[in-house]
C-alpha cells in the first residue's frame, strides 16, 4: 500500500517549478536565521578573543589621562602625564595579576608635517614584557629589538605603509634629531598597533628625558581572578586611572545591539516571506486537487489522513528548504561575514559567524516548526472539504 | 474565494519580498567600504590646499584611480618604463589608490592637483604637483617630509624651481642615475641641501613619477614618445 508520505511527495513533484520557488524561499530564511545566529555567537566570541588578543584586561595610568590617544589629540605631547616607574614592581605583586607591561607614549610636533604641522607619536615599550603579552603580534618583516637599549623601530603596518619604511630604513624623530633604524614591521592587525611606532621603553625615556617615568601599565589578570575587586584595589594607588577592557568590552556590545536590530529585523521579514509562500503553495495545490481531495474523501478518506497528507507535503518543502538553506549559511559563511563586516562600525578580528552542528540544528528544527504552522490552515481547508460539493463543482 | 484567498496570498509574499529587498538593500548603501587598501596620498585639508595651489580656483571635485583598475599589469609595465625604474617595497604597488583633484574656475576645469608617496632618507615624503590642463607644472607642494634638511627643501624658492616644467622636461631625468641625459630644464634644479642629496633626487623621482601616472591617467598619455 502507498503510505502518506510517498503520495506527499508525488503531489510537490507535478508542480516542480512551483515546489522548487519556495523551497528557495524557506532556503533563503534558513540562511539568513542560521548566519543570525552564527553571528550572535561568533561575535562575541570574536570580541573575547580581540580584547584577549590585547594582551591585557586591565590599564593604568595617571589620573586626568584616560586614554594617551585622545590626550595625544587634543593636547599633542605636553599633555600626557606620567607615573613612576616604581608602581609596576608593587602591581606586579598582587597575587591577580599573570603579567604586566609597562609603556610610555611619547609625541613630537613634526612642523613639516602638512601646511601647519603635525603630531608624531612614538610608544617604548619593554622588550622582554610586550611581545609575550600581545603574542598575536606577527612580522611581515624582521622582528622586535635586538637590545633593550637599541635605537630601533618595530613599525605597525600602516605606519611603515604611511613612512615607506622597511626593515634596515632609518627614521628621524625630527624633534629630537635622533636617528633611529627599522628592525621589525609588523603583519596588519587590524587595531590599533596598525598605526603604532613601536621603541624600547628604555630608549624612549632616554631620548625624551624621561628616566623612571610611564604613561600606562598593561595588566593581564589570572583567569580565576575577580577583576572587579583588584580593580578597586589599584583606586588606592594614588593618582591613577583604571581603565577596564570589560568597560571597554560592555560599550561596544551596546553599540552592536543597534545593528543585531536590524538585521534580525531582516531575518523576522524573510521568515514571514517563507511562510506566506509556503502557505500560498499549499493552498494553490489544495485548490487545484479540490475535486481529488473529494474524491478520495467519497472513497474513505478521513479528514485526519487529509489534514497529514497536506501537512507532510508542508513538511517536506520545508525540510528540503531548510537543509538546503543551512548547507548555505554553512558553505557561504565567509561571504555573508564579509557582507557583515561592512555593516557594523567596529568589528573584532577573527571568524564572525561561527556555525556549528548545535546551531544548524535549532535552524532546521526552526523552519520545521515554520513549517507546521505555516501548514495548518491549508491541511485545515483540505480537511474541510466536503466530497459531494467538490465533486460538483468539477461538473459546474 | 478561492481565487481571492489565492491573490491575498500573493500580494501578500510580493510585499514582504519587495520589503526584504529593500531593507538588504539600505543596509549595503549605508555600509562603508572595510576592504584594507594600500595607502593613498590625499591632501590633509583639501579645501584649503586647493585654494592656495589655485588661488583663482572656485571649486574642485575627487577622482580615485589605481593602476590594477586603469589597466593592470601591462600599465604599470608602461609607467615602470617611462619612469625609467622599478615600483619598489611593499608600497609602491599597482593597488595603491591615487586621488586627482580636478580643478574648477566656475564652471571651467583650470587644473589638477595630484599627490604620490615617494620613500625619502628617514620617512615617507609627499609630493603635490598642481598642474593647467596642458600638462605643466604650476605648484610643486611637499605636504610631508621627514628630513633633516626638511625645512630648506619645503621653502618655497626649491618649489618655484619646478614651475613651468613638464614630463617631456623630465623624460630627459635619469632616475637611477640622478643626471639628465642632455642638457635641459631640469638641470636648473638645484639641491639647496647637498647633506640631503636622497631626499633631493626622492623629490625628482616622486615629480617624475607623479608626471607619468598624470600623463596615464588624465593627459591621454599627451607626452608618450
Amino acid at each position: 500500500m502507498i503510505s502518506l508520505y510517498k503520495v506527499s511527495y508525488k503531489n510537490i513533484l507535478r508542480k516542480k517549478t512551483r515546489s522548487a520557488l519556495t523551497i528557495v524561499g524557506i532556503a533563503l530564511s534558513a540562511w539568513v536565521l542560521a548566519s543570525l545566529m552564527g553571528f550572535n555567537k561568533g561575535y562575541e566570541a570574536a570580541l573575547n578573543k580581540d580584547i584577549d588578543n590585547m594582551g591585557f584586561q586591565v590599564m593604568l595610568m595617571a589620573k586626568g589621562c584616560p586614554y594617551e590617544a585622545a590626550t595625544l589629540m587634543l593636547k599633542g605631547g605636553t599633555g600626557l602625564r606620567y607615573l613612576k616607574e616604581s608602581v609596576v614592581a608593587s602591581i606586579l605583586s598582587e597575587p591577580e595579576v599573570e603579567r604586566i607591561t609597562p609603556m610610555l607614549m611619547q609625541a613630537v610636533f613634526d612642523p613639516n608635517k602638512g601646511e601647519s604641522g603635525g603630531i608624531s607619536a612614538y610608544l617604548g615599550v619593554d622588550p622582554a614584557t610586550f611581545p609575550n603579552m600581545k603574542t598575536f603580534l606577527e612580522f611581515k618583516q624582521g622582528k622586535w629589538f635586538t637590545d633593550p637599549q637599541s635605537f630601533e623601530v618595530v613599525m605597525g603596518y600602516e605606519s611603515a605603509e604611511l613612512e615607506q619604511r622597511e626593515v634596515g630604513d632609518k627614521l628621524l624623530i625630527p624633534e629630537k634629531n635622533v636617528e633611529l633604524t627599522v628592525v621589525g614591521v609588523l603583519k596588519r592587525t587590524g587595531t590599533q598597533d596598525d598605526g603604532t611606532i613601536f621603541l624600547p621603553i628604555n630608549t624612549v625615556q632616554k631620548i625624551f628625558g624621561k628616566e623612571g617615568e610611564i604613561t600606562s601599565v598593561g595588566i593581564k589578570v589570572k583567569k580565576e581572578a575577580d577583576i572587579s575587586k583588584f580593580e578597586e584595589r589599584l583606586y588606592t594607588i594614588p593618582d591613577v586611572q583604571v581603565v577596564s577592557l570589560a568597560q571597554v568590552k560592555q560599550t561596544i556590545m551596546n553599540l552592536m545591539s543597534t545593528a543585531k536590530v536590524m538585521v534580525f529585523s531582516i531575518a523576522v521579514v524573510a521568515i514571514l516571506i517563507a511562510m506566506v509562500g509556503v502557505i500560498n503553495t499549499i493552498l494553490m495545490s489544495v485548490f487545484e486537487r479540490f475535486q481529488e481531495i473529494g474524491i478520495l474523501k467519497s472513497m474513505g478518506a478521513m479528514p485526519g489522513d487529509i489534514f497529514k497528507l497536506i501537512w507532510i507535503e508542508t513538511l517536506i518543502l520545508c525540510f528540503l528548504g531548510g537543509v538546503a538553506g543551512s548547507t548555505m549559511a554553512y558553505g557561504l559563511s565567509k561571504v555573508t561575514e564579509i557582507l557583515v563586516r561592512k555593516l557594523l562600525p567596529y568589528a573584532p578580528t577573527g571568524s564572525l559567524i561561527q556555525l556549528d552542528v548545535k546551531l544548524i540544528c535549532i535552524t532546521l528544527i526552526s523552519v520545521l516548526i515554520i513549517g507546521l504552522i505555516s501548514g495548518l490552515y491549508p491541511a485545515w481547508r483540505a480537511a474541510s472539504v466536503r466530497p459531494l460539493e467538490s465533486i460538483r463543482s468539477d461538473i459546474n | 474565494m478561492k481565487t481571492t484567498t489565492r491573490y491575498i496570498f500573493s500580494i501578500a509574499s510580493i510585499c514582504l519580498f519587495i520589503s526584504f529587498i529593500s531593507l538588504s538593500s539600505v543596509l549595503v548603501l549605508i555600509s562603508s567600504d572595510t576592504v584594507h587598501a594600500a595607502v593613498g596620498c590625499d591632501l590633509n585639508d583639501p579645501d584649503k590646499d586647493v585654494a592656495r595651489l589655485f588661488p583663482d580656483s572656485t571649486g574642485y571635485k575627487t577622482v580615485y584611480m589605481s593602476i590594477d583598475k586603469q589597466g593592470g599589469e601591462p600599465l604599470l609595465e608602461e609607467i615602470q618604463k617611462r619612469l625609467g625604474d622599478q615600483f619598489k617595497g611593499l608600497y609602491e604597488t599597482a593597488d595603491v589608490p591615487y586621488t586627482v583633484y580636478e580643478i574648477y574656475k566656475g564652471k571651467e576645469k583650470t587644473g589638477y592637483i595630484h599627490g604620490v608617496n615617494q620613500k625619502g632618507q628617514y620617512g615617507g615624503i609627499q609630493v603635490f604637483l598642481a598642474l593647467d590642463m596642458e600638462g605643466n607644472i604650476r605648484n610643486f607642494y611637499f605636504q610631508k617630509m621627514t628630513s633633516r634638511a626638511a625645512k630648506t627643501l619645503r621653502e618655497s624658492l626649491f618649489g618655484s624651481q619646478f614651475v613651468g616644467l613638464n614630463l617631456a622636461d623630465f623624460y630627459n631625468y635619469d632616475i637611477k642615475t640622478g643626471k639628465t641625459l642632455s642638457p635641459g630644464k631640469v638641470d636648473n634644479i638645484k639641491n639647496p641641501s647637498p647633506e640631503a642629496e636622497s631626499d633631493f633626487r626622492a623629490a625628482l623621482r616622486a615629480t617624475k613619477k607623479n608626471l607619468v601616472l598624470m600623463d596615464e591617467f588624465v593627459f591621454g598619455n599627451r607626452f608618450l614618445k
